[in-house]
C-alpha cells in the first residue's frame, strides 16, 4: 500500500466524526488527527491481502496456549 | 516509635523488624500516616486516606505476628490505585464521573493483598480512567513528581509512583494498558512489573481496554515487587482472561547468578528512536553491567516492530466501546483532555480494529520467536525522562512515543527499574521483558542488575527533606 495513504487530513477527521455522530472540539481536531495518523500508519502501509494468515485475536492469549495449561 | 528511615524500608526488612519487635506495624503505619499528612498536600498522591482502616489492619497484623505468623506481607503498608474497587471506600478512577461511587466489593487484587496481611493506607490518584492526566480545573489535582515538582510522575498509576518515591507506602497496585505501571516507575525512579496478560486478575478494576489491561505491583525494589506478585498471581474465576498457568516461586530465584541468561536488545531503530542522549548512555551502561554479571547480551530483530503504534487503534476502540454511552450523554463530566482522546476511539472503523488485531498477532508471534533465542529483552523504559506538566498539557505535540505498548500487545511480562539519572536529576529506567508466565526470570534479571548498582537507593528531593539522609536506610538486609 502506498505511503501517502498514511496521511490523515483534518477533513477526514471531521468526516469520521460526523459518521460516528460525535462532536469534537475544533481546537482538538489537530490532536485527534495526529492520533489517527500515527495509529493508522502501520495499517495503511500493509497490504492485508498479502499478510500471512493471522486471525484477529478474539480470545487473546499471551502464550498462544502453549504455556497456559488451559484456561 | 518508627523513625523516618523505616518509611523507605523494603518489605523483607520490615518483616524481619516486625518479628524482632524492633518496630510494630502500628508504629510504622502511624509514622506513614503522619508523613502522608505532611507531604501529600504538596504531592497529591492520595485521593483518599483510610487512616482508621489502616490502623485496624495494622493492629490485626500485630496480633498475627504475636501469634507467630510469618507471612511476608503481614503489616506491610500499601496504597491502591483508585481504579481498583474497594469495599466501602470511594473509588473514583480519577474522574468526576465516579466521584460518589462506593463499591460493595473489593477487586480481587485488593482482596489478595489484604488477605496476605497488608495494611491499606488509602487510594492513590490515577490519571482519569487510566488515560487522561488531570488538567487545571479538574475535580482532582494530578500527582506531582517527588524528584521535581514541576514534572509529572508518569501515568496512569501516577499516585502509586509518587507515593512510593516519596516514602509514603511500601508497595502499591498499578494497572498497565500501554505502560501505566512502567511509565510511573520510570519517571518516579521506582520499580514496576507488568505481569503476563492473565497472570493477575482484572476483576474489580475499572476497564480501559479489555485485551490490553494488565494489573500488577509497584514498589521500590525488585524483591518487593516479587513479594507482592507472589500474593497477587493466580487464577481468578471472576476474570474471563485469568490464566490457570501454575504460579512460580518469584522470590526464591532472586540472588541467583545470571550467567545462564541471554539478553536481547531488540530493534534499536525503534526502541532508541528519538531517545534522549542521557537515556541512551544510561541504557548502554546498564547493558555493560549485565555483561559484567555474566549475561550474554546481543542485538536481536523484531521485523514488524514498527507496527506497534497500531496499538492505539485497539486501545482507543475498546475504550470508546466502554465509555460510549457516558461520552454521548454526559460528556461534560469527563476531563478536558480525556474527552477528545476517548471520542477519537469512535472514529476507527470495524475493519481497522480487525486489521490492527491481525498486526498485533503477527507482532506477538515475532516477539515469541525472538524469545526462543534469548531469555530476556532489554530496552529503555521511556525514551526520555519525565516531562513537565506544561509539556504534558500541550496537545499540539501529539502522543509521546513509548517503548512500552509492544509488551501490552504481546501480553509479555515487563519490568521497569531505575538505571540512572539525567543531569537535571530525573530518573532513567531500564525495561526487561520475558516469555509469557516467566516473571521469575524477568525478576531475577532485574534483581541482579539492581544488586550491582545503586540507583534504587537514591531518595527523591522531596522525600529526603522529610526522611533519611542515609540512602542505606533503603537497603533491605537481603541485599546487603
Amino acid at each position: 500500500m502506498e505511503d501517502g495513504m498514511s496521511d490523515v487530513t483534518l477533513d477526514e477527521v471531521r468526516k469520521r466524526a460526523q459518521a460516528a455522530g460525535l462532536v469534537l472540539r475544533e481546537d482538538r481536531l489537530e490532536m485527534v488527527r495526529r492520533l489517527l495518523a500515527d495509529a493508522l500508519a502501520p495499517l495503511r502501509k500493509t497490504d492485508s491481502r498479502a499478510l500471512q494468515p493471522v486471525e484477529p485475536a478474539v480470545a487473546f492469549e499471551a502464550s498462544g496456549g502453549a504455556a497456559d495449561g488451559g484456561r | 516509635m518508627a523513625g523516618d528511615d523505616l518509611c523507605y524500608a523494603g518489605i523483607g526488612e520490615l518483616g524481619r523488624r516486625f518479628r524482632a519487635r524492633d518496630v510494630t506495624p502500628v508504629e510504622l503505619t502511624t509514622a506513614l500516616l503522619r508523613r502522608i499528612e505532611a507531604l501529600d498536600p504538596t504531592l497529591h498522591a492520595f485521593v483518599t486516606v483510610t487512616a482508621e482502616r489502616a490502623l485496624a489492619d495494622a493492629k490485626a497484623a500485630e496480633a498475627a505476628i504475636a501469634r507467630g505468623d510469618t507471612r511476608p506481607l503481614l503489616g506491610v503498608p500499601v496504597g491502591y490505585k483508585d481504579l481498583y474497587a474497594t469495599r466501602g471506600v470511594p473509588t473514583t478512577a480519577g474522574s468526576a464521573l465516579l466521584e460518589h461511587w462506593i463499591p460493595d466489593a473489593d477487586a480481587t487484587c485488593v482482596t489478595r493483598l489484604q488477605d496476605a496481611g497488608c495494611v491499606m493506607l488509602g487510594k492513590l490518584i490515577t490519571h482519569e480512567f487510566a488515560w487522561g492526566i488531570q488538567t487545571p480545573g479538574h475535580r482532582f489535582p494530578p500527582a506531582r513528581n517527588p524528584w521535581r515538582l514541576d514534572c509529572i510522575p508518569g501515568g496512569s498509576s501516577s499516585g502509586s509512583g509518587a507515593a512510593l518515591a516519596a516514602g509514603l507506602c511500601a508497595g502499591a497496585l498499578g494497572s498497565d494498558t500501554g505502560g501505566s505501571i512502567r511509565g510511573p516507575a520510570s519517571f518516579s525512579g521506582i520499580v514496576g512489573l507488568k505481569p503476563t496478560y492473565g497472570r493477575c486478575s482484572r476483576a474489580g478494576v475499572v476497564t480501559l481496554s479489555w485485551t490490553l489491561d494488565h494489573t500488577g505491583p509497584m514498589a521500590r525494589t525488585v524483591e518487593d515487587c516479587a513479594h507482592l506478585l507472589q500474593a497477587l498471581a493466580g487464577h481468578d474465576p471472576l476474570d474471563p482472561a485469568s490464566s490457570r498457568a501454575p504460579v512460580a516461586d518469584y522470590v526464591a530465584p532472586l540472588g541467583r547468578p545470571i550467567r545462564d541468561l541471554a539478553i536481547g536488545v531488540p530493534s534499536r531503530d525503534f526502541f532508541l528512536d528519538g531517545a534522549d542522549p542521557e537515556v541512551v548512555a544510561a541504557f548502554e551502561a546498564a547493558l555493560a553491567v549485565l555483561r559484567e554479571l555474566g549475561a550474554e547480551v546481543r542485538d536481536v530483530a523484531i521485523p514488524h516492530i514498527w507496527d506497534a503504534p497500531s496499538f492505539m487503534v485497539i486501545m482507543a476502540s475498546e475504550a470508546f466501546a466502554y465509555h460510549e454511552r457516558d461520552l454521548r450523554e454526559r460528556p461534560e463530566l469527563y476531563g478536558d483532555l480525556l474527552r477528545e482522546r476517548l471520542m477519537h476511539g469512535g472514529l476507527y472503523t470495524g475493519a481497522e480494529y480487525v486489521q490492527a488485531m491481525r498486526l498485533r498477532e503477527r507482532l506477538r508471534r515475532e516477539m515469541l520467536d525472538v524469545l526462543r533465542t534469548v531469555d530476556l529483552l532489554a530496552t529503555p523504559t521511556s525514551p526520555r525522562p519525565a516531562p513537565t506538566f506544561t509539556a504534558a498539557y500541550d496537545t499540539s505535540v501529539g502522543f509521546p512515543r513509548s517503548n512500552m505498548p509492544p509488551f501490552n500487545l504481546g501480553g509479555l511480562p515487563a519490568l521497569a527499574l531505575p538505571c540512572g539519572f539525567s543531569s537535571d536529576g530525573l530518573p532513567i529506567s531500564l525495561q526487561l521483558a520475558g516469555r509469557p508466565f516467566d516473571e521469575a526470570t524477568v525478576l531475577r534479571g532485574g534483581h541482579a542488575y539492581e544488586r550491582a548498582t545503586e540507583w534504587h537507593r537514591r531518595i527523591a528531593a522531596l522525600g529526603a527533606r522529610h526522611g533519611p539522609q542515609d540512602p542505606g536506610a533503603r537497603r533491605a538486609p537481603a541485599e546487603a
